[in-house]
């Protein structure tokens, strides 16, 4: 058995998360990934920890070993143009190119469509940007906090309606890039069964600004629908939906269908508050939430955590503990389904990392190998794959190209 | 002209919510044929949701339905009926592609099961997408989209210094396990379409939570079993790192002052210098307090302050507009409203409007990327309840005029 994308060439350039992450989902399930590198340098990720002991080395971060397993590294300086020629030379027999590089440097440097294409006319080229390759924002510089504020996702977390002077508040680690690399990968697959299909590739423009705009829920469409700002500060649109603080820590509450409400009112012994009429449908009792949180809190302070979580998940209530990374680590269920696995790197040692995003019957998800040190696999495709003589090899290195 | 990518592609979606609606929503915009399976007496969670169009109740009105079923196709079946259940396997046999977001076991209670399904339809590709997956001692638990933030670790590592977990303020699990079994169903395609085999997918929402926590995991292991620290909108490699008060802020509009933000994310010590120079203190780009990193970090408050004397007597535009010019990363905090307006998604033809029967135009965002070679995209609006209980019972499946009575009088459709 091989995965379902064995025999597929990707050729990657990429940082940080994006560009990687649509390119790891194919790597790890079967296809060949040459993920192209700044000579000396490399990938931005490399110079972000975490680090083992937090002492910083660019063959340790655990983003950038995460973000580029199954992949054979390469290193190339596409700000030359001899650099640019090596990297046509790749995509020439690559079914896709995945990158990341920015508008303005694709322009600096020359790197097209137009230019690839007429080389390959099979090849899919997916385009993973901050705003897109057009439109008036498309030159501007971004970060993984200025795209997911821009988005619209940053207004609408952190503080409360009582600390509104405390600032909105981004998600942890890379949820932009994460989400522009996945909406990026399942495009290229879309593309993919066209190239299948009609024997053509073509050209994938994808904005992770537009990424995070697709996901705002309820939010977003409160404008078109009723002309209201949805805000952090704001009610919410149906209640019990928050973290409440129990004996022994916080449990998240979570009842939207009515049936589940029901089942928590059963749970809590039927107290007579909850036959109220302030509390009587989903409506009501989202409304005068404020009177609903205290009686509820009176009860979940003789609770512990763990107790509640699986006495309310026996009655079908979804409530939830709040994770820790030794939580997950040690959960049963994570290691009965086989979730992390253990990857051995050569410099940063064995470690758990998450494993499969879903389990397919035939085709399996693998890994081959950990992520390639700097230039690890320059020979294998420069030489073996390309056939470039050693001596054209030492050229291009004295020439900082490689 | 080309046709879509997934054209003839036909998915019998038994999702329901957000989170099976948003995979089925990425195969709709590259034209697969998505056949929403609906039953009027439960109705999907999101019909009930607010906001309704102009704030008028109904189950075709609602904004959340509306934006995560474009392109959809509704057909109405009475689940509980043996009539009802016997359409939906012949609708499902008629796909190449049935997805679900139920619970373990729950397809397979409804008949539907994949080994059940595979038995007339070899190739057929099956997904579930539950909260905790199909095995493990937990298969039984149902976890909904946001509960999957606290669940997954991403509270414990998201929070103000010093402070609480938090959440990420929107059920970040739904959309994120959607779009990774949109992923999946298009790898078993491809699969399918190189070697004819179809198979069944197993996805649990809280596995794809974690692994956008990955660099806590590890960071975890690295640091010898110790808990990373939450950090605000701070970054352990970046300063200045933060979300800035504004002048918007000082004004009140019905009595309230605008809450109005700017992000800022400087990611060199050349972008810190222009900083430096673009609010008007170029001194500090060389200040050995604050001209590297390192220095940075260690005066992080007092830089923090510096900025927001700054940026809290202009405007947020104005702020991204003079660092944007000088070449620092920096950006409103986007509302909805600035979303809605916003000049660069408009010109990109990010929005669609198409005439729904119920709510007439409403902007709907459509798919993040531009293919310019095979057509993809919205064709039509969200359906509204059973829209096309006829046209799939007759065109897709074959059901003669007589037999639609029968068991429409049979309470099979409702």
């Amino acid at each position: 058995m091989s995965g379902p994308f064995a025999n597929l060439k990707v050729v990657e350039v990429g940082e940080l998360a994006s560009a990687p992450y649509a390119s790891k989902l194919l790597a790890d399930l079967g296809a060949d990934v040459v993920k192209v590198e700044r000579p000396g340098v490399g990938d931005r990720a490399r110079r972000r920890g975490p680090y083992p002991k937090n002492e910083p080395h660019p063959e340790k971060s655990g983003l950038f070993l995460y973000l580029n397993t199954n992949k054979l590294g390469v290193t190339l300086d596409i700000f030359k143009p001899e650099g640019m020629e090596l990297l046509e030379r790749l995509v020439a027999d690559a079914d896709v190119l995945v990158h990341n590089v920015s508008p303005p440097d694709m322009d600096r440097v020359g790197l097209s469509f137009e230019r690839f294409r007429k080389h390959n006319p099979r090849l899919v080229m997916t385009s993973i940007t901050p705003y897109g390759l057009t439109g008036p924002y498309r030159d501007r510089l971004a970060e993984e906090l200025t795209i997911w504020s821009q988005g619209g996702l940053t207004y609408l977390n952190g503080a409360g309606p009582d600390t509104r002077e405390i600032p909105p508040l981004k998600a942890f680690g890379q949820q932009a890039g994460y989400q522009g690399g996945i909406h990026g990968a399942v495009a290229t697959v879309g593309a993919m069964m066209a190239q299948l299909r009609d024997g053509e590739g073509q050209h994938l423009d994808v904005s992770v600004y537009e990424v995070c705009a697709s996901q705002l829920e309820l939010t977003y469409v409160y404008w078109p629908y009723g002309q209201r700002v949805a805000s952090r500060l704001g009610a919410k649109p149906v209640q019990p939906l928050e973290a409440l603080e129990c004996k022994d820590g916080i449990i998240f509450l979570c009842c939207i269908e009515d049936h589940q409400w029901k089942a928590f009112v059963e749970l809590m012994g039927h107290p007579a508050w909850t036959d109220e009429e302030l509390f009587k449908n989903r409506g009501r009792r989202t409304a005068n939430w404020d009177a609903g949180r205290l009686f509820v809190q009176e009860w979940l302070n003789e609770q512990t955590v763990q107790d509640l979580y699986h006495k309310a998940q026996a009655k079908r209530i979804p409530f939830a503990p709040v994770s820790t990374m030794g939580d997950l680590l040690s959960s049963d269920h994570l290691k009965a389904r086989g979730f992390f696995v253990e990857i051995a790197h050569p410099q940063a040692g064995a470690l758990k990392y998450p494993g499969p995003l879903f389990q397919m019957s035939r085709t399996p998800w693998e890994i081959r190998r950990p992520a390639p040190t700097l230039g690890q696999h320059n020979r294998e495709v420069y030489v073996e794959r390309l056939k470039l003589s050693d001596a054209e090899l030492t050229q291009l290195k004295q020439k900082g190209v490689i | 002209m080309a046709a879509p990518p997934l054209a003839g592609i036909r998915v019998a979606d038994f999702t329901w919510v957000w989170a099976g609606p948003y995979c089925t929503l990425q195969l709709g915009y590259m034209g697969a044929e998505v056949i929403r399976v609906e039953t009027r007496t439960r109705l999907c969670v999101t019909r009930h949701m607010t906001p309704m169009a102009d704030g008028k109740a109904g189950p075709n009105r609602s904004g959340y339905f509306n934006q995560y079923n474009q392109n959809k196709k509704s057909i109405s079946i009475n689940l509980r009926s043996a009539e009802g259940r016997a359409v939906a396997k012949r609708l499902a046999l008629a796909s190449d592609v049935v997805t679900n977001n139920f619970a373990a076991g729950v397809m397979d209670r409804l008949g539907l099961g994949y080994e059940e399904l595979r038995k007339s339809k070899p190739d057929i590709i099956m997904i579930t997408m539950s909260g905790f997956g199909e095995t493990g001692p937990l298969r039984e638990y149902v976890a909904y989209g946001p509960a999957q933030v606290p669940l997954s670790g991403l509270s414990a590592l998201t929070g103000y210094k010093g402070g609480p977990p938090l959440h990420v303020g929107f059920s970040y699990g739904d959309p994120n396990g959607g779009v990774h079994g949109a992923f999946a169903v298009l790898a078993a395609l491809y699969h399918r379409a190189r070697t004819g085999e179809g198979q069944y997918i197993d996805l649990s929402q809280w596995e794809t939570s974690v692994a956008m926590v990955a660099e806590g995991v590890l960071e975890y292991q690295m640091m010898g079993e110790q808990e990373p620290e939450r950090m605000g909108n701070r970054d352990h490699w970046n300063a200045p790192h933060g979300v800035f008060r504004t002048k918007d802020m000082a004004e009140k509009v019905a009595g309230r002052s605008i809450d109005m933000w700017v992000s800022i994310a400087v990611a060199s010590d050349d972008q810190f210098r222009r900083l430096a120079a673009a609010i008007g203190r170029p001194g500090m780009g060389s200040d050995p307090r604050y001209a590297t990193f390192a220095a940075r970090k260690q005066n992080e408050d007092e830089l923090e302050a510096i900025i927001t004397d700054w940026t809290s007597t202009r405007y947020a535009r104005e702020v991204e507009e003079i660092l944007q010019d000088a070449g620092v990363p920096a950006a409103i905090v986007s509302t909805n409203k600035d979303l809605f307006e916003d000049p660069h998604l408009n010109h990109r033809g990010f929005f669609v409007e198409l005439e729904h029967p119920e709510v007439g135009v409403r902007k709907h965002t459509g798919p993040p990327w531009r293919m310019d070679r095979t057509p993809n995209g919205v064709q039509r609006a969200a359906p509204v309840l059973g829209q096309d209980t006829d046209d799939v019972m007759t065109r897709v499946l074959g059901y003669t005029a007589e037999e639609l009575a029968k068991l429409r009088e049979a309470g099979a459709l409702n």
